[in-house]
């Protein structure tokens, strides 16, 4: 009996001892859902999802609750493991809604630098098509130009094209005075006006030759031609045509165009040719 | 007769915790692992772990009110359902982080082209 007594007084002691050592130690699951509710506040939680951090809290303060009047009894393990998933769960619900926000603003950014994109080619497009609209336009002006030097030109000689080039014929009694190889004022006139055409036109060698009609000594046309083409070509000269893309030639009477028994036909055969290699051959 | 056999059963489930079933709980957790796995919970990591324990703790709940003790079966199903919508929001959460990524990724691809 004596023995009993002082069992259950050290047990009274004890417990006793225990009791006033402090209120027992919080359970694993409380000392989880108060570090979860301290990360969900430090997150984006508080911003994006106020209302289930709320939650949270509550959930947080019934298990401190619990633990006040129960302990660590089963009852606190369970509401603090449901405190510690709510307050997980509102920063899940606040780093969603961000993310959610973040790519709605990307969305739009998408679309906007899209359109950007659009407009930028389309207004390269049509810059393009200023450009060659332009091309185009002073290619047509060259082409005006160029018919306008041929119509120019084949008023005043024969313009034919052979396959050495562009033949322009020019009238040797127009020219020049028979036997003689200075040029007459009219002849200085047409020439003026075949280097304007030429020099528009642009071209890249000219050939004068000189030709005869079979009358007299060969050897005498042959000097003949020859005195004449470089009369033409220092005419040329002087009105614009550049000295190094110009050569002068005397054929004499070994290439007619035209019988040499008629009077008209040496007409024909006494002129002038200009052979122009054009541009880009 | 028929009343004494009422009288019967209240007093059986009285006897046996007081509490009555919680069928309505138990429903909506079972409901709402069902939600977190349309949600794909299943195939992320972090959201697959809670539904595991919703799960599990369904199941405990389920062979505890079958054992009468419908009271520790109520706890049981809040932490399942605490569980399961927890779940569910880390698998959304997940979902609108790579979202988020893959409209980034595209945004950076389309700004690179656009400076070409």
């Amino acid at each position: 009996m004596k023995n009993g007594f002082n069992r259950i007084a050290l047990f009274t002691v004890l417990s006793q001892a225990l009791l006033a050592c402090a209120t027992p130690m919080p359970p694993q699951e409380l000392l989880d859902a108060r570090t979860a509710y301290d990360v969900a506040t430090k997150s984006s939680a508080p911003q994006y999802a106020p209302a289930q951090l709320d939650t949270a809290k509550q959930s947080l303060a019934r298990a401190e609750q619990s633990f006040q009047d129960n302990g660590d009894e089963p009852v606190t393990k369970d509401l603090a493991y449901v405190a510690d998933r709510r307050a997980k769960l509102a920063a899940a619900e606040g780093s969603r809604e961000q993310a959610e926000r973040t790519r709605a603003q990307m969305d739009k950014d998408f679309r906007s630098t899209e359109i950007d994109a659009l407009e930028t080619t389309k207004s390269k497009l049509e810059n393009e098509q200023r450009a060659r609209a332009e091309a185009e336009k002073g290619l047509a002006d060259a082409q005006k130009k160029l018919s306008a030097a041929m119509a120019s030109l084949t008023e005043i000689a024969k313009v034919k094209e052979e396959s050495r080039g562009v033949v322009i014929t020019l009238s040797g009694s127009v020219l020049f005075a028979t036997g003689k190889s200075a040029l007459l004022p009219i002849a200085q006139e047409k020439l003026s006006e075949v280097a304007k055409a030429l020099n528009d036109q642009g071209f890249k060698s000219l050939l004068v030759e000189g030709h005869t009609d079979s009358q007299g000594s060969a050897d005498k046309n042959m000097v003949l031609s020859q005195e004449r083409a470089e009369s033409v070509r220092t005419y040329l000269i002087s009105q614009g045509i550049p000295s190094d893309k110009i050569k002068a030639q005397g054929i004499g009477s070994s290439r007619p165009v035209a019988d040499n028994s008629t009077a008209e036909g040496r007409a024909n055969n006494r002129r002038v040719e200009i052979v122009v290699e054009p541009l880009g051959k | 007769m028929r009343e004494f056999c009422l009288v019967g059963v209240v007093a059986l489930v009285t006897a046996c915790g007081g509490a009555a079933v919680p069928q309505e709980s138990l429903t909506a957790a079972k409901a709402s692992i069902a939600g977190a796995e349309v949600g794909g919970a299943a195939s992320e990591p972090k959201a697959a772990l809670h539904l595991k324990l919703a799960k599990e703790q369904v199941a405990k709940a389920e062979s505890l009110i079958s054992d009468g003790d419908n009271e520790e079966a109520a706890r049981v199903i809040d932490r399942a359902q605490a569980d399961a919508d927890l779940s569910l929001a880390l698998a959304k959460e997940v979902s609108a982080e790579k979202a988020a990524i893959e409209t980034k990724e595209q945004l950076e691809k389309l700004r690179k082209k656009a400076t070409q």
